[in-house]
């Protein structure tokens, strides 16, 4: 970037909060016209509401962005549209029923001259010509629903294109691309690049990150981690940015070295909805079993089929030497097994109800006699709960809404432990909560491994699974890539695995 | 419980409103008359309240009520069409056929996984069509059989008018049992924690599709309950009765403070509702204004009863819009919350809502 020219799209000190978290901090971003910038982060790391504020669906809380060196307000997507930034949707936003030119310009009918009354001609040759641009051989009156994923990528690039997009965002644009396809993506992607648009490219894919970006930001946490050229990194230090590398050791509490103990949870040969390869590993008395894994590995949808939610298509588990078979939640639960979801909101609290509602949930009806409910005993459950975790809450009568993203999570924790576990499954324990209360579920983790829980610890933050698990297991691509013991562990050994390279394994 | 307690407070008002206007409104015939009306409405209601608590819908109802009737009518009325069984007979066949209409819908929507609205309403006009003919198109009477007196007759008469009706009686015995079964059992909280969230509720081990098939076996079979009523109370029946009657009841749950967002709502908030859907309904009638023209005659001004749909329409959009209104700037507090305790420097940020009190 040459000193002087202003940057095609500078956003700067962009903050965002909403009810219980912050989901973006000061966050900066620059691209130029004619290069490709690949976003990376985990889940939750903020791209998907830095790319919202971008393309107008969301307004910032406080921050600045420039195009061209001049400030805008993108306060609507129409805005954004006009300015010419385009967003590309994982879930692709087309109109299956319509045809491809009418899916170009949905919306921007005026642009060939359709005012009230479509003028079906010139919308199909300016189609035609937007489709030969992006090499995509279909007649644009085909039909969008009889097209494969690729093609109708292509048909949002040509969309983006019609609106004289100078910005376009694509969004994990090959997660449902065969191998060619993607091949063709790349091209086009070169060709928009000789045209001067700037491509912010958002992908977990880090072998297409290491071959399109010519520079990568990462955000963690809702924060910028740093910006660098492609030159300049290799994608273990990536995946280190992204997962958070620098060990502080007073975070986690101390623990020690674990004797074996005899197995808890066994599983053998397990095949998960999904994937061909079975999986087998044994979790120990007391034990914390990291999972490490980038998104997509894998690690969530094999805790829902020990969990029973999507039962198993084959394989076999016990539970403390009985074996063990969930073909639903409730099996779990009545063996105790406990999940602690990735997505609280959706699958672990019921937002309206109250903490204690929440807290007696699964087991509400062991505390009355035949159906009724017992308040007194619920009162107690979530009271013990509440002090045992130290939730902070108002009452036990709050509702769940109202709480901070770490005490809600106090509050899907207490209502396991009301019900002594025997396995407890965390995925992402710690995801969008803040420091203070991160520390305190690491010690009630510790407490309850120390108590004889075994612990599944999903996470994608690589200081926790340093510094909570006894033992690692290693996921890529839907597959087990190692399992790693707590001597010798190091962030590098398990990067290595986690970007599916073998050979490191300990 | 704020819901409940402005409704009941809006009731209230237009029931004095209403007396003073015209002190008819609480004479014996006519508060005799409203009672047993809302009495017939709050027991469906009640029912569908069930469904739209656990975040389902039932446009099929006013059918259910409407075939219970046709049912008992052809199975026990002595004058032909009937059939003259007894009414034991006739009865408890009609409401096991509720019940199982019930079933059937509520294993459509949770074992094949389909919408509730297109099954209820698909129901809605084949149980009406059923209805339809049952009573060969025509009308069903019942006479003067002794039916009657389960809508007309009560205990305690004073002056020959019964104090409290059957219906007001069994629409009390159902306002018990629905409160105990919604706020005292496990089953009911089951129901607020699926309206609340499904998937939670299936993830901390509820029989979600159990709970919700159940859900609208109540609603068919509170309605079926307020058909019977109905046959009493009309003497005669044809497939016209009950039709809409559904969408009476939904007003009557959301104006007592079910949202049908699911996981929102009480038994009382829907006994406030369906009493004040009835008292417009009657007040609409009861209503006037006595005044003197310019040549000085006292006249009194009535109010149109072409008006009656625009008033309930209205009533039921301004509940509505009061209620999000209020969800609204709720949100917004907890976002300026959020924003407030987010301010400081996060590594020192208190993990909690400011006006959480630490203790």
């Amino acid at each position: 970037m040459t000193k002087g020219a202003p940057w095609l799209l500078a956003m700067s000190g962009i903050t965002k909060r909403f009810p219980g978290v912050v989901a973006l901090e000061d966050v900066s971003l620059e691209l130029s016209g004619g290069e490709v910038l690949a976003l990376m982060g985990e889940n939750g790391a903020g791209k998907s509401t830095l790319m919202k504020i971008l393309g107008g669906a969301e307004m910032p809380d406080q921050g600045r962005i420039d195009l061209d060196g001049n400030p805008v307000v993108l306060d609507s997507v129409r805005e954004a549209h006009r300015l010419g930034i385009a967003l590309i949707h994982q879930e692709l936003m087309l109109a299956p029923n319509l045809d491809i030119a009418a899916n170009i310009f949905l919306g921007n009918e005026a642009a060939v001259g359709s005012v009230g009354v479509l003028r079906r001609g010139a919308l199909n040759l300016a189609a035609g010509a937007l489709l030969a641009r992006v090499g995509l051989a279909r007649a644009p009156t085909t039909p969008v629903s009889t097209l494969t994923a690729g093609q109708m990528q292509m048909v949002e690039i040509a969309k983006a294109l019609s609106k004289k997009a100078r910005i376009i965002v694509m969004d994990e644009p090959t997660s449902s691309l065969t191998g060619a396809e993607s091949e063709h993506l790349f091209r086009i992607i070169g060709q928009l690049k000789a045209d001067g648009i700037g491509i912010i490219y958002i992908s977990h894919r880090m072998d297409e990150v290491m071959k399109l970006a010519d520079r990568i930001t990462v955000l963690r946490d809702g924060r910028h981690v740093g910006t660098l050229d492609r030159d300049q990194v290799t994608s273990e230090k990536i995946v280190s940015m992204m997962v958070g590398r620098e060990l502080k050791n007073e975070y986690f509490p101390p623990r020690a070295a674990k004797t074996p103990g005899p197995p808890v949870l066994e599983v053998h040969g397990l095949i998960v909805p999904g994937t061909a390869r079975p999986v087998s590993f044994t979790a120990e008395r007391g034990e914390i079993l990291g999972f490490a894994g980038l998104v997509g590995s894998g690690r969530t949808e094999l805790m829902e089929t020990i969990f029973g939610v999507t039962p198993a298509l084959s394989g076999s588990m016990t539970v403390a030497g009985k074996p063990y078979a969930p073909r639903r939640p409730r099996d779990a639960i009545d063996c105790g097994v406990y999940l602690a979801p990735e997505d609280r909101k959706r699958h672990g609290l019921v937002l309206p109800m109250t903490v204690a509602e929440n807290i007696s949930l699964p087991n509400i009806a062991s505390y009355g006699p035949a159906g009724l409910l017992n308040r007194e005993a619920e009162r107690r459950a979530a009271e013990a709960e509440v002090t045992r975790l130290r939730t902070r809450t108002p009452s036990i009568f709050q509702r769940v809404v109202n709480l901070s993203g770490g005490n809600q999570q106090k509050v899907v924790l207490g209502k396991w432990l009301a019900m002594a576990p025997q396995v407890l499954i965390l995925d992402e324990p710690t995801r969008g909560i803040d420091v203070g209360a991160k520390a305190e579920i690491y010690r009630h983790m510790a407490a309850l491994a120390d108590q004889g829980i075994t612990i599944l610890m999903v996470s994608s933050d690589m200081e926790e699974i340093l510094g909570m698990s006894d033992r690692v297991v290693v996921m890529h691509e839907r597959m087990l890539r190692g399992i790693l013991a707590r001597e010798g562990l190091t962030a590098e050994g398990i990067a290595t695995l986690m970007t599916g390279r073998t050979g490191a394994a300990a | 419980m704020r819901r409940e307690l402005g409704m009941f407070i809006a009731l209230v008002a237009m029931c004095l409103l209403l007396f003073i206007s015209n002190p008819d409104f609480l004479g014996a015939s006519n508060a005799l008359n409203t009672t047993r009306q809302i009495s017939m409405l709050g027991i469906y209601a009640i029912g569908i309240g069930f469904v739209i608590i656990s975040g389902g819908i039932d446009l099929s109802i006013g059918s259910v009520i409407g075939l219970t009737g046709v049912l008992i009518a052809k199975l026990s009325s002595s004058a032909p069409p009937g059939l003259g069984y007894p009414l034991w007979v006739g009865i408890p066949c009609a409401l096991g056929v509720a019940l199982l209409i019930g079933l059937g819908q509520g294993l459509l929507i949770t074992r094949l996984k389909l919408q509730p609205f297109i099954v209820t309403l698909g129901g809605m006009l084949l149980v009406r069509g059923v209805s339809q003919t049952v009573a060969e198109g025509g009308t069903i009477s019942f006479g003067d059989a002794p039916f009657l007196e389960l809508a007309n007759g009560g205990i305690w008469r004073v002056q020959g008018e019964p104090l409290l009706p059957y219906p007001v009686l069994i629409f009390l015995v159902v306002v018990g049992i629905g409160t105990f079964l919604l706020h005292s059992t496990v089953l009911g909280r089951y129901v607020y924690a699926i309206g609340g969230n499904r998937e939670a509720a299936r993830y901390s081990g509820i029989d979600v599709n159990r709970i919700e098939t159940l859900t609208y076996v109540i609603s068919a079979g509170l309605a079926g309950v307020a058909g019977v009523c109905y046959a009493a109370y009309i003497g005669q029946m044809s497939q016209q009765v009950g039709v809409a009657y559904e969408l009476y009841a939904i007003a009557a749950a959301v104006l007592g403070g079910c949202s049908l967002r699911g996981g929102e709502g009480t038994v009382l908030g829907i006994v406030i509702g369906s009493a004040i859907m009835r008292v417009i309904d009657n007040g609409i009638n009861m209503f006037q204004l006595q005044h003197r023209d310019e040549g000085g005659v006292p006249r009194i001004w009535r109010l149109d009863p072409n008006w009656t749909f625009i008033i309930i329409g209205a009533v039921i959009l301004l509940a509505v819009i009061l209620d999000q209104l209020v969800h609204m700037v709720n949100a917004a507090r907890r976002t300026r919350r959020a924003a407030a305790s987010a301010g400081g420097p996060r590594a020192n940020s208190v993990d909690v809502a400011p006006d959480a009190k630490t203790s």
